[in-house]
């Protein structure tokens, strides 16, 4: 914590495009295992399976540990992933998704689909398949995962970007950003996202002007609040290792109205860049970061957290100021990397775990506090993340969530839309599909609070949370499951596609079929009394041709995504 | 076998009733259909239904000061905002007992359906009602002593109001109400029903929710036909999804699930004998949706053999930083318009005394606002059914103002009523003894005994 050296968020051309990494993914790469080297891997146990650095020629892993790795680290598990993080150990594996570029952005899949024509400005066409798109095909599965993590965590919504229309470039673009900055600095993807066009939107603060003396009008305190209780510090103040600090068994909250307030002043004066452009004609101005628009910028001195920003100060400035406050909160190391943890591996992680993530937060080993890219291997390769004895506990994991089940299956064997439509569209409905949507969270709140306990459970009596919970109900449990059984049989989502040939060879032996299925798709977690209940059941079904065989694969798919040793991931 | 039987006996009156029907004009016809209400819902069933306004209503732009005094303070805080004095002349409220000091309020135009309801004295409203831990000052609030915990937070104060506690609390008080009629109802899963999504309100100490979609309960397709041809693959998954585990998410999975085909077989079948309501619905209108299910949910009470409910249904949207005069009224007429056929709807079902509705929110929101209000504190609410004592207010009209006695700053109003008062209340009527009222309200005791029971219903 010392000698933290920030990356200037302004370093950052103003007007680059979001599909552009503010370094290129080799040197961050590069900086990453440096990261490693240099503080020991974050904990990870040198003698757990390609744990990576320190341990001297790691045992490669067994193609079960690579699917379970790989059901925290992708979008999904494939014969041909399992077989590449056997080959190269789990950390190379990680690097070599850290280098791997990034595919054809949303916005530009939009534009090359047409969708910028001004006949789409009032439409949110094209969006649920520009993001099912990267996350069900993209080869960086790791940043795909990580995209959706951090939307997840920095929460927009579609149906709510309203005040520039072409919702879908809005929306689109802001999940760019967020996978511009996936393996990049906590503090860098703060400022994007603090200008970014559709949070502006979403938290109102675009337009947001100076208080009006003569009403008592205040500016907007939406963002101002929202910035600190959920995108970096929380409401209480945290140790290390996530734990609340307690002073007489009280925690301590972070911020006060008064920081609410202050705050709120240095979200004054943004609004969009619409250039030499109009904004009825062409998108454009959604893709680059909002403006100072100086005249309604709050000019007076502000408190934030303790920190003065002196009156006079121009709002470019001022948000800098601010931001750099947040970051440097002691919060925000334990409170990103708790949640990250929550989102990859493990819904209650112990403190311990919690703390060692945060220390790589803290300082990545060179001195850079903010570096995701050793956050995230910190957290993939901790010995609680990799180690068999821990997910084998009665409470290790999480529910995976109803989108990453059906991104589990279409990964696993390679989904395609020979269109290239990706018609899966909005899957929000929670009676007949999933219940979740990319992008389609119902409030800043996420599908689902990092806090979530399910009352009257044994989980809430063991004093545990279960975030995905949140929206696991009598309704949709039973809507995913049923909307799985018709996309595994190719209903309902478009022309995507899965290529069953490695499956249809396994069609006459339901035994070996379910067992290939077990591996690829449930990290090997279907205990053998499930694997025999679900193989003797596919076995009624007659086979010996291809169409018979397939009956066969959609039944053991649907019965494997519906066993509760599936949905839960230890 | 009781459930059986009674369901039987329905089942033949309203095939009678469906024959009469087709012969008899529409008056009599519904005169029928008050008949097959008393068979579908036990005389001594009562309900209690939370409407849940997601984001924070906006009270300003709810119920407005109308007196030219008050009405002038509130146009001068938020002029860009405020409804016209002449467009609120047609919805101020006559109250059956005036409020002192010449206080008078409108509804806003958008709540006109609920007008008659005021006036018929079926509809209360309740003014600055809010979270609390007990009886608090300014004094108290700038010293902040006894103060709810997160104000102002959006996920904790709307579980301070379902639950006492801020997010990650255990149960609520509609479920802690819930537990004291379990053992009484035919079908615990019954007791607590969620038409929206999950909410700690309903969640007790024994009681757990039940969430139905507004098309009724969800089945698993491969149970209800056989996978994919095999009948074989369909055991399998109803066993599967359904057998205890021993890993606590797992088991929490199945358990659920199991609850799902369980009850919804169930509920599936005593909705196919429930009469029909003909009461109109709002169309696209989603808290109308799951208040028609509520009815419906009412209409087979005594198949189910239900004698006590809490239901709990929701809509979004209330976060109104921004366009607030774009968003707000909308908001405000989806909420009228279901709430005001809700009502009508019990009264079709001939239960209109047995089922009290009432509203509430994260929180209030400022008065002074320029193109929307941020997060306040206390609120104002509505109390609607045949059992209120309504038509008039309940609670102390707070001084309109920015910074004066009864507002923290802005407006944001400190609550002079707090939500276990309101909750003690609508307990008090569900049929709940003081003393229970005690347990499922822990911050009831803070309040002299004399304040306990608003009187509202």
């Amino acid at each position: 914590m010392d000698t933290v050296i920030e990356h200037d968020p302004l370093d950052t051309p103003a007007h680059a495009p979001a599909g552009t990494p503010a370094a290129t993914p080799i040197a961050i790469a590069a900086i990453a295992s440096a990261a490693l080297a240099a503080c020991g891997g974050g904990g990870s146990d040198p003698s757990s399976p390609g744990a990576g650095a320190g341990g001297g020629t790691p045992a490669a892993p067994t193609a079960a540990e690579a699917s379970r790795f790989l059901a925290q680290a992708s979008m999904g598990a494939s014969r041909a992933n399992i077989a590449r993080v056997q080959a190269i150990g789990y950390s190379a594996w990680i690097d070599e998704q850290i280098a791997t570029a990034s595919s054809q952005m949303r916005w530009d899949a939009l534009v090359a689909g047409g969708y910028a024509d001004v006949s789409f400005k009032n439409s949110e066409g094209g969006f649920d398949a520009s993001a099912w798109r990267k996350l069900l095909s993209s080869p960086d599965t790791l940043r795909q995962r990580v995209t959706l993590a951090l939307s997840e965590l920095m929460v927009t919504s579609i149906d709510s970007l309203v005040g520039g229309g072409w919702k879908a470039f809005a929306a689109a673009n802001y999940l760019d950003v967020l996978e511009a900055n996936a393996f990049g600095n906590y503090r860098t993807l703060m400022q994007q996202v603090s200008t970014n066009t559709a949070m502006g939107m979403y938290l109102t603060f675009r337009a947001s002007h100076k208080a009006n003396l003569a009403t008592g009008s205040l500016p907007d305190e939406n963002y101002a609040r929202e910035l600190m209780q959920l995108f970096t510090i929380g409401l209480v103040q945290l140790n290390l290792d996530g734990t609340p600090v307690l002073t007489a068994g009280v925690p301590t909250y972070t911020y006060s109205l008064t920081d609410i307030t202050g705050l709120a002043r240095v979200f004054t004066g943004w609004d969009f860049d619409v250039g030499g452009t109009s904004p009825a004609a062409s998108p454009d101005f959604l893709r680059r970061p909002m403006i100072q628009y100086p005249a309604n910028h709050e000019l007076g001195a502000t408190t934030v957290l303790g920190t003065t920003i002196p009156a006079n100060t121009d709002g470019v400035m001022a948000l800098k100021l601010a931001l750099d406050a947040i970051f440097a909160h002691a919060n925000v190391g334990p409170f990103v990397s708790k949640q990250l943890i929550q989102r990859l591996v493990t819904s209650n992680p112990s403190p311990a775990y919690v703390g060692r993530v945060a220390t790589v937060f803290n300082n990545d080993g060179s001195g850079v506090k903010g570096n995701l890219s050793a956050v995230l291997k910190a957290i993939l390769l901790d010995a609680d993340a990799r180690s068999g004895a821990v997910a084998a506990g009665a409470s290790a994991g999480k529910l995976r969530e109803p989108m990453l089940r059906f991104t589990g299956w279409a990964r696993a064997w390679n989904a395609s839309s020979p269109s290239n439509a990706w018609a899966i569209g909005d899957t929000s409905s929670s009676s007949t599909r999933l219940g979740q949507s990319p992008l389609r969270s119902p409030s800043v709140f996420n599908f689902f609070r990092p806090g979530y306990v399910p009352p009257n459970s044994a989980i809430a009596t063991a004093g545990l949370v279960a975030p995905e919970f949140q929206i696991n109900n009598e309704s949709t449990v039973v809507g995913a499951v049923n909307y799985l059984q018709r996309a595994v049989s190719g209903a309902g989502v478009g022309d995507v596609a899965v290529d069953y040939a490695s499956l249809l060879a396994f069609g006459d032996d339901a035994v070996a079929l379910v067992a290939e299925i077990n591996l690829v798709l449930a990290a090997n977690q279907l205990s053998a009394a499930t694997a025999t209940t679900i193989s003797t059941a596919v076995a009624t079904i007659t086979a010996g041709t291809d169409p018979n065989r397939l009956k066969r694969i959609y039944a053991a798919l649907t019965l494997t995504m519906a066993a509760p040793e599936f949905t839960v991931l230890k | 076998m009781t459930i059986n039987a009674s369901r039987r006996a329905f089942l033949q009156r309203a095939s009678a009733l469906s024959l009469a029907g087709s012969a008899a004009p529409w008056a009599i016809n519904l005169a029928a259909m008050g008949e097959a209400a008393a068979a579908g819902t036990p005389a001594d069933y009562k309900a209690l239904v939370c409407v849940f306004l997601y984001g924070g209503n906006d009270y300003g732009n709810t119920l407005v000061p109308y007196d030219t005094a008050n009405y002038n303070l509130y146009q001068g805080m938020r002029p860009t905002l405020a409804y016209s004095q002449a467009a609120l002349a047609p919805t101020v409220l006559v109250p059956s007992v005036a409020l002192a000091g010449g206080r008078q309020y409108a509804i806003a135009p958008e709540l006109a359906p609920l007008l008659p309801l005021f006036t018929a004295n079926k509809m209360g409203v309740m003014l600055n009602v809010g979270t609390l831990i007990r009886p608090t000052s300014k004094a108290d609030y700038a010293a902040g002593i006894s103060l709810p915990p997160k104000l102002f937070s959006h996920n904790d104060q709307q579980s301070v109001w379902q639950s006492q506690a801020p997010e990650g609390a255990a149960s609520g008080w509609g479920g802690r109400m819930g537990d004291l009629f379990v053992a009484g109802n035919g079908n615990a899963t019954f007791t607590c029903v969620n038409v929206s999504g999950n909410a700690v309100f309903l969640s007790g100490n024994t009681a757990v929710q039940y969430q139905v979609s507004t098309t009724g309960p969800v089945a698993f397709s491969g149970i209800a036909a056989p996978l994919f041809g095999s009948a074989a693959c369909s055991s399998a998954l109803q066993s599967l999804v359904t057998a205890p585990r021993t890993h606590l998410f797992e088991a929490e999975y199945t358990r659920v699930a199991k609850r799902s085909i369980d009850a919804g077989s169930v509920l599936t079948t005593a909705l196919l004998g429930a009469p029909a309501i003909t009461t109109p619905f709002p169309a696209g209108n989603a808290l109308a949706d799951q208040l028609k299910f509520v009815a419906r949910m009412i209409s087979t009470a005594t198949t189910t053999s239900t004698k006590r409910q809490v239901f709990f249904v929701s809509i979004g949207g209330f976060d109104t930083h921004d366009g607030l005069a774009a968003i707000h009224p909308g908001l405000l007429t989806t909420v009228s318009t279901a709430m005001s056929a809700f009502y009508q709807a019990t009264v079709e079902l001939g239960v209109a005394n047995q089922v009290t509705t009432f509203t509430a929110s994260d929180f209030g929101r400022t008065l002074t606002a320029d193109d929307g209000s941020d997060h306040g504190w206390g609120s104002m609410h509505f109390m609607l059914g045949g059992a209120v004592n309504g038509g008039r207010f309940y609670g102390t009209a707070p001084v309109v103002a920015n910074g004066g006695p009864d507002d923290v700053g802005q407006g944001r109003l400190l609550p002079s009523t707090g939500v276990d008062q309101y909750a003690a209340t609508l307990g008090k009527w569900f049929g709940i003894s003081d003393t229970d009222l005690l347990t499922v309200l822990p911050n009831l005791a803070n309040y002299n005994v004399t304040q306990r029971n608003l009187g509202f219903v």
